[in-house]
């Protein structure tokens, strides 16, 4: 009986303490091809053929662990090409939808805040940080960030045949296009449709 | 630059513009993750395809000069 009393109190601890310290069941979001259309699923689909065992979704757990994109524009063609224009979307926009290169946020704001020196962006740190040119930021630029998951955008590799690809015609070029996730420099990127600019934070850089 | 009209800006990240010297230039954004823009003055024989085509030739140009940005030297950088 003593017995009995003492195993089912053990048993009400153990199942109380279970009930509190297991770990809340991990959400999974959703496959970000299920967000793409017909046209930009069979091209994600195809990239991730040609990058097998590689895919999207394992590139997105690996190096955009929290689920947020940055990129960069100098200022100059920030105000010709998307608040002149009141663009909707961000990036080139055909009639299959607005194409946007996109790194890990931590990746480029860590690098934009490495760079500074009293008050204002090194273009030689910062592309030396990005593995670009330091022409390509020289001057005052925009950051602007986007959480994938609340904006509900299709994702996916990068292709070739996407608006705006510089295909590398050496293997020293090194702001060119290369298959695989990654920038020539290294860093990081995906290709994102229709970012929706409303949803952007979009930060100065001195 | 002041004094220039703009004579067409697409949604594929460019824009023509008419110089105060009568020129047509094109500036197109280029890059990925970093985007800046390239500035090309047209020759006589891309103003002529213009002239004929309209925007699908500047189509063309642009995607042309975004796959390559330096374009044969001949583009400079906008500030």
């Amino acid at each position: 009986m003593k017995t009995n009393f003492l195993l089912s109190i053990l048993c009400a601890l153990a199942l109380s303490g279970c009930a509190t310290t297991r770990p809340a069941p991990a959400t999974t979001p959703t496959p970000v091809v299920e967000r793409c259309d017909a046209t930009q699923a069979q091209i994600s689909q195809q990239a991730d053929q040609q990058a097998s065992p590689w895919s999207i979704e394992q590139h997105l757990a690996r190096n955009f662990p929290d689920r947020k994109v940055s990129w960069l524009m100098k200022e100059s063609a920030y105000q010709s090409f998307v608040v002149e224009t009141n663009a909707r979307n961000f990036g080139r926009c055909n009639d299959t939808g607005c194409y946007l290169f996109a790194a890990p946020t931590p990746v480029i704001q860590g690098a934009v805040q490495a760079s500074m020196s009293e008050g204002k962006h090194d273009p030689a740190a910062l592309g030396k940080a990005l593995g670009l040119p330091a022409k390509n930021f020289e001057g005052p630029l925009r950051m602007m960030t986007l959480e994938l998951d609340a904006a509900g955008v299709c994702v996916r590799l990068p292709v070739e045949s996407d608006p705006g690809v510089w295909k590398c015609s050496t293997p020293e070029d090194t702001d060119c296009f290369k298959f695989g996730g990654y920038t020539s420099g290294g860093v990081p990127e995906v290709m994102v449709l229709n970012a929706p600019v409303a949803q952007a934070q979009v930060e100065q850089v001195p | 630059m002041s004094g220039e009209q703009v004579l067409l800006r697409s949604p594929l990240l460019y824009r023509l513009v008419r110089e105060p010297s009568g020129a047509l230039a094109i500036e197109v954004v280029v890059g990925g993750i970093a985007m800046s823009t390239v500035r090309v003055r047209l020759d006589e024989s891309e103003a002529a395809a213009y002239a004929r085509e309209g925007q699908a030739f500047t189509d063309r140009l642009a995607q042309a000069i975004m796959a390559n940005p330096p374009f044969g030297g001949r583009s400079v950088d906008v500030p």
